[in-house]
Parts: structure tokens; C-alpha cells; sequence
């Protein structure tokens, strides 16, 4: 499982090379831009709902304080890109520990509220606080990374797609290694009983809170790239829509595997740009499939996949 | 004090609607351990509904408000029967993810139908402003507060001394025990869900009358319910009223004292504050099973 899993990604990470440098369309690059953004953000997510089984439902909090670390360290304090990115994912980190240690104290609909709650108030603070945030108007001119706007063969979309791949890497490697060492075991053990898990020696609330710092720090990357892609941040990155995209790409895909998150950030991304077309009935139409992926598909594309593979093994 | 009593008074009012509209989304969790994401879309359907029949049909408000009741109850049931049944008994996630798919549907939907323009269900009583000793209340929402209490005590009735009722109560402390006892758990549950829409759709069209029914309102009251449900405990039909009028009047005094922009915060910051102190809401005892 390891090895086909570390591989899947390997092959992932080859292909968004490929493609980034092989695709010389904008519109084809701004996609890849977008599928690297969301596998960052599936990947976080997965983190906490599929190893540590928790389900945050202000997951964004954490995107929208990287978004804001970067546009302020950067418009404000005139940051350069290579600081604000670990920065916003450090502070993402701090702001992960300190509303983990709050919230994963709870468990259930609790949970799942409260963190529902962190997010909005975030969101409220961001729309109001004027002076700090600027308000709804947003923070508009983050720079971009110097050598995108050069204009030599890595420059414009394809500098940002290639960022957001490295990125991606980094993410998706931070996540294999928790995944695959003591931690992530002791935070299954959790996800599967955790009376079984007290009973062994491990402190649930310890490991979550590891898995939700971690996922924290990546979601908050995800968030300062993304900033500097727009080059504009507004309330809206704290917005319910960003959760529930990560929300429907994990469990499409495949909660608690690597692979699944991916599959499901790529076929999500695709499926909206493709709805695109039927305009006003887009929405519509994806919570009609976000329903029937719930009600016929429940383990995810992955996990059906599981499924097949297991019965041509027989 | 002039000012504060006003303040109250306008908190009550408001804790009141507040307590109707989160009433169906701690029925369905209590009864069926179900997060319903949907809650806030049943509620504009409502209130869409509503205004459809009163001012497109010429119906009356009474009227309007029985058949609001009845084909979301019709509605609740069928969801419950064909989707929810399915996802019985697999722990929360796949209801959290299928009410929010069914949210997304139901604004979206509403959104192709009516558009995004708020529309006012006509108020059965003039919006005349009444003195009440020193604070001063509109009829209309003195006349929406009766029919709050008077839906709420309703439903109160029909938990508490019906047959139906007991059942869900039963159904509620021991699925099992319940089937073994004879009842159709199934049935119950779907009429639990369709009894949790037909609030939500009371509240809408009932508020519908007093702030606006409009197709993009269902996620802010969701939130606001959720606030409500988790500051009366998940579940707790009288922690509900509490929630609602606690939530209420908190508003209304920052409103006053504080600020008006921020007025949505302290709830979200209510909440965070309570389930440090007491995981499980105010008025729930602490429940854990292995």
C-alpha cells in the first residue's frame, strides 16, 4: 500500500510537470493552477478527516489566514515571496495549535461546529476590521513572484502552475510522511477506537493535534499561494464555499488514502469548469452529483477502486 | 434603563423567532442524530412558498401557512424514505455531506426559480408600532411571536402526549429496544425529518412576514440555528427556546452598546465560549458511549 501509494503520487507530481510545461494555453494553465491549489487543500483536509476521522467544517479558517498573512506581510511589510509563503504556513501552523487545542477537546457535531464557528468569526473580523484588513474592499496588489513577471519561458501562468507544484509536492510529501510514521498509525488507532487507543498509550487529543497542526500549516500555504496568483485577498477566502469544495473532493476521492484526495481535487476542478457551460444550472447540478456521490459511491472513487481490485484478486 | 428595556424587549422578539427556526434542526439531531445542513434551505423554501401562495395565489395567511406546513412535511418524508433511510447507522459524515449536497440544490434551485430579489410574505395584521409601558413592539411581530409560541407549544404536545411522540422518545433513548418493542423505527424517523422541514418551513414563512424570504438566506440561517441548537445543547427541546432567547438578546445588547456590524460574531463567539466551559452545551448532560 505504501509503495503503490508513493508512487501514485510520484506519477502525479511528474504529470503537473508535464503538463505545466508541455501546455502553453492560459486558460489549460489557470486549471492546473486551480487542481494544484485544491490538492494542496484536499490533501490538509484529508489529514484530519481521514486519519484522525474529525470533521472540521471551518477547515478554510486556516487557507484564509495564510491568504491574509501573505497579502499583509507582503503590501504592508513589503515581504518577498520566498518569506511570506513559510511564513503564512508557520503562522497557519500557530493559529492550527492554538484552535486545535481548542476544539479537538470535542468530538462529533461539536467538533464539527466549533470549527464552523472559528471560521466565521474569522470571516467576520476580516469584513470589519478596517483598518488591519482593509474590510470587504480586500487587500488588492500582492505582488507576484519576481522572476514570473519577467517573461522568459517559465514566466506568467506557467511560473505560478510550476510553483503551485512545487508546493503541492511539499504538501503531499509532509502528508506521506505523517501518514507512514508513528503518528499517523497512533492517529488511525484513534480514527478506528479510541478507547482501544487511550488503552494502548496513546493520548488522543496529542496526536489529533499533531494531524490538525500539519494540515493547518499546508492549508495555510495553499492560502498564501493562492493570495499571490489573485494578487488580491477579500473576506471570501474565509467563504463556505471553499470548505465545502474540499469537503466534496475528499470524499469523492477517497478519504483516509493519499491518492484520493487528488483524484478527487482533479475530477472536481474538471467537473465545475465543464459544468461551466450549463451556466446557471452549475450549482444545481453539482449538488444533485454531491448527493448521488454520498448515496451510490460512499467510499470515493478510490475506494470503489479498492473494491474491484480486490474482487479480480479472488 | 429606557433604552435597555427597549433593547430586551426587541431581543425577546427576535430570541423568540430565533428559537422557532432552530427548533426542527435540534428535533431532527436529537431524534435522529443527523447535522442537517439543509436546514436553513428547508426554511427559505418556506418562506418562498409562503410568499408564492399568499401573494401569486391570493391565498390567506393561515391557509398559506397550512399548505407551507403540508408539502414540506410531504417533502421531508420522501427525502427521508428515498435518501436519508440509506445512510443510516454510518456515523455522521455521510449525513453531514448529504445535507449540504441538498443545500447546495435547494439554493441553487430557488435561485434559477424566483432569482435572488427578497420577497416579503404579506403580514396577516398592520405593521403598526404598539406601546407596551416604555418599550414599543409592531404588531406584526407580536402577532409572529403568538404564532411562535403557538407552533412551538404545538409541537411540545405532540412529543410529549401523542402516540407519535412517544415513539420518537423511544426511538431517540434506544433504537433497538424501540424495534423490539413494535415500533416501525423507520416510520419514525421519517416522520421526524418531515416534522423538523414543516418547522423550518413555518419559521420561514412565519419570519418570511416580518424580514424577507429570498433564495440566498439559508446558509446564514443554518449558522444561526447551529448557534442556537449548541448553546441549548444538541437535541434538548427546551435548551432550543434558551438557546433562542439567550441568542436574542446577547444580539440585541452588542447591537445597542457594542456595534452593529459585528452583530453576527457574538454568537459564533457565544458558542466558542460555552463549549469550553461545557462540552456539551448549557442545558445537556454530558452523554458518552463506548
Amino acid at each position: 500500500m505504501k509503495c503503490i501509494e508513493g508512487r501514485a503520487l510520484l506519477a502525479f507530481v511528474a504529470a503537473g510537470a508535464l503538463f505545466a510545461v508541455a501546455v502553453g494555453d492560459e486558460y489549460l494553465l489557470h486549471l492546473c493552477v486551480l487542481v494544484m491549489v485544491y490538492t494542496i487543500l484536499a490533501t490538509s483536509l484529508n489529514l484530519i478527516v481521514g486519519y484522525v476521522g474529525e470533521f472540521p467544517l471551518g477547515h478554510v479558517a486556516f487557507f484564509g489566514i495564510g491568504a491574509y498573512a501573505a497579502a499583509l506581510l507582503s503590501v504592508k511589510a513589503g515581504w518577498p515571496v520566498w518569506a511570506t509563503l513559510p511564513a503564512a504556513a508557520s503562522l497557519a501552523a500557530l493559529a492550527g495549535f492554538g484552535i486545535g487545542a481548542i476544539t479537538l477537546r470535542l468530538q462529533g457535531p461539536f467538533f464539527v461546529i466549533v470549527t464552523l464557528a472559528f471560521a466565521e468569526v474569522l470571516r467576520l473580523i476580516a469584513g470589519n476590521w478596517v483598518s488591519f484588513t482593509n474590510g470587504p474592499m480586500g487587500i488588492a496588489g500582492i505582488p507576484h513572484p519576481a522572476f514570473v513577471d519577467l517573461g522568459g519561458f517559465i514566466s506568467g501562468k506557467r511560473g505560478f502552475a510550476l510553483i503551485g507544484l512545487a508546493l503541492a509536492a511539499v504538501s503531499l510529501f509532509a502528508a506521506y510522511r505523517f501518514v507512514y510514521s508513528n503518528a499517523g498509525r497512533a492517529a488511525v488507532t484513534i480514527r478506528e477506537n479510541r478507547y482501544v487507543a487511550q488503552s494502548v498509550g496513546i493520548q488522543p487529543w496529542r496526536y489529533a493535534l499533531f494531524a490538525f497542526v500539519i494540515a493547518a500549516s499546508t492549508a495555510g500555504l495553499a492560502g498564501a499561494f493562492y493570495a499571490h496568483y489573485l494578487s488580491f485577498v477579500g473576506p471570501e477566502v474565509f467563504g463556505f464555499s471553499f470548505t465545502a469544495s474540499m469537503i466534496i473532493m475528499v470524499l469523492l476521492g477517497g478519504k483516509g488514502t493519499l491518492t484520493g484526495p487528488v483524484i478527487g481535487a482533479v475530477a472536481v476542478t474538471v467537473l465545475e469548469e465543464y459544468l461551466r457551460e450549463t451556466k446557471e444550472l452549475r450549482l444545481t447540478l453539482f449538488g444533485l452529483a454531491v448527493m448521488g456521490v454520498v448515496l451510490f459511491a460512499p467510499t470515493g472513487v478510490v475506494g470503489a477502486l479498492h473494491r474491484r481490485l480486490a474482487r479480480l484478486a479472488r | 434603563m429606557e433604552l435597555f428595556a427597549q433593547f430586551l424587549a426587541n431581543g425577546l422578539v427576535s430570541g423568540t423567532f430565533y428559537a422557532l427556526s432552530a427548533l426542527g434542526l435540534t428535533l431532527v439531531f436529537g431524534l435522529m442524530r443527523l447535522v442537517n445542513f439543509a436546514h436553513g434551505d428547508l426554511y427559505m423554501v418556506g418562506g418562498l412558498l409562503g410568499w408564492a401562495a399568499t401573494s401569486q395565489l391570493g391565498l390567506g395567511f393561515f391557509s398559506a401557512l397550512a399548505l407551507v406546513v403540508l408539502m414540506l412535511a410531504a417533502a421531508g418524508w420522501l427525502v427521508d424514505r428515498f435518501c436519508i433511510s440509506r445512510l443510516r447507522d454510518q456515523g455522521e459524515e455521510p449525513g453531514i455531506l448529504f445535507t449540504i449536497g441538498l443545500s447546495i440544490f435547494l439554493a441553487n434551485t430557488a435561485l434559477l426559480v424566483v432569482g435572488s430579489t427578497p420577497h416579503q410574505v404579506p403580514a396577516p395584521v398592520p405593521n403598526e408600532p404598539l406601546l407596551l409601558g416604555p418599550v414599543v413592539v409592531t404588531k406584526a411581530r407580536l402577532f409572529a411571536v403568538a404564532v411562535c409560541a403557538a407552533a412551538i407549544t404545538l409541537a411540545h404536545l405532540m412529543i410529549q402526549k401523542t402516540r407519535l411522540g412517544k415513539a420518537m422518545r423511544a426511538t431517540f433513548q434506544d433504537p433497538l429496544a424501540a424495534r423490539l418493542a413494535g415500533i416501525n423505527t423507520e416510520r419514525i424517523y421519517a416522520s421526524t425529518f418531515a416534522l423538523g422541514a414543516a418547522l423550518a418551513g413555518t419559521a420561514g414563512m412565519l419570519l418570511g412576514s416580518i424580514y424577507v424570504a429570498q433564495a440566498t438566506i439559508g446558509g446564514l440561517v443554518s449558522l444561526k440555528a447551529f448557534v442556537v441548537v449548541i448553546l441549548g445543547g444538541m437535541g434538548s427541546f427546551a435548551g432550543a427556546i434558551l438557546g433562542g432567547l439567550l441568542l436574542g438578546v446577547a444580539e440585541s445588547l452588542w447591537g445597542g452598546y457594542v456595534s452593529t456590524g459585528t452583530v453576527d460574531i457574538i454568537g459564533f463567539l457565544l458558542v466558542i465560549l460555552i463549549l469550553l466551559v461545557r462540552p456539551y452545551g448549557l442545558f445537556s448532560r454530558r452523554a458518552e458511549r463506548a
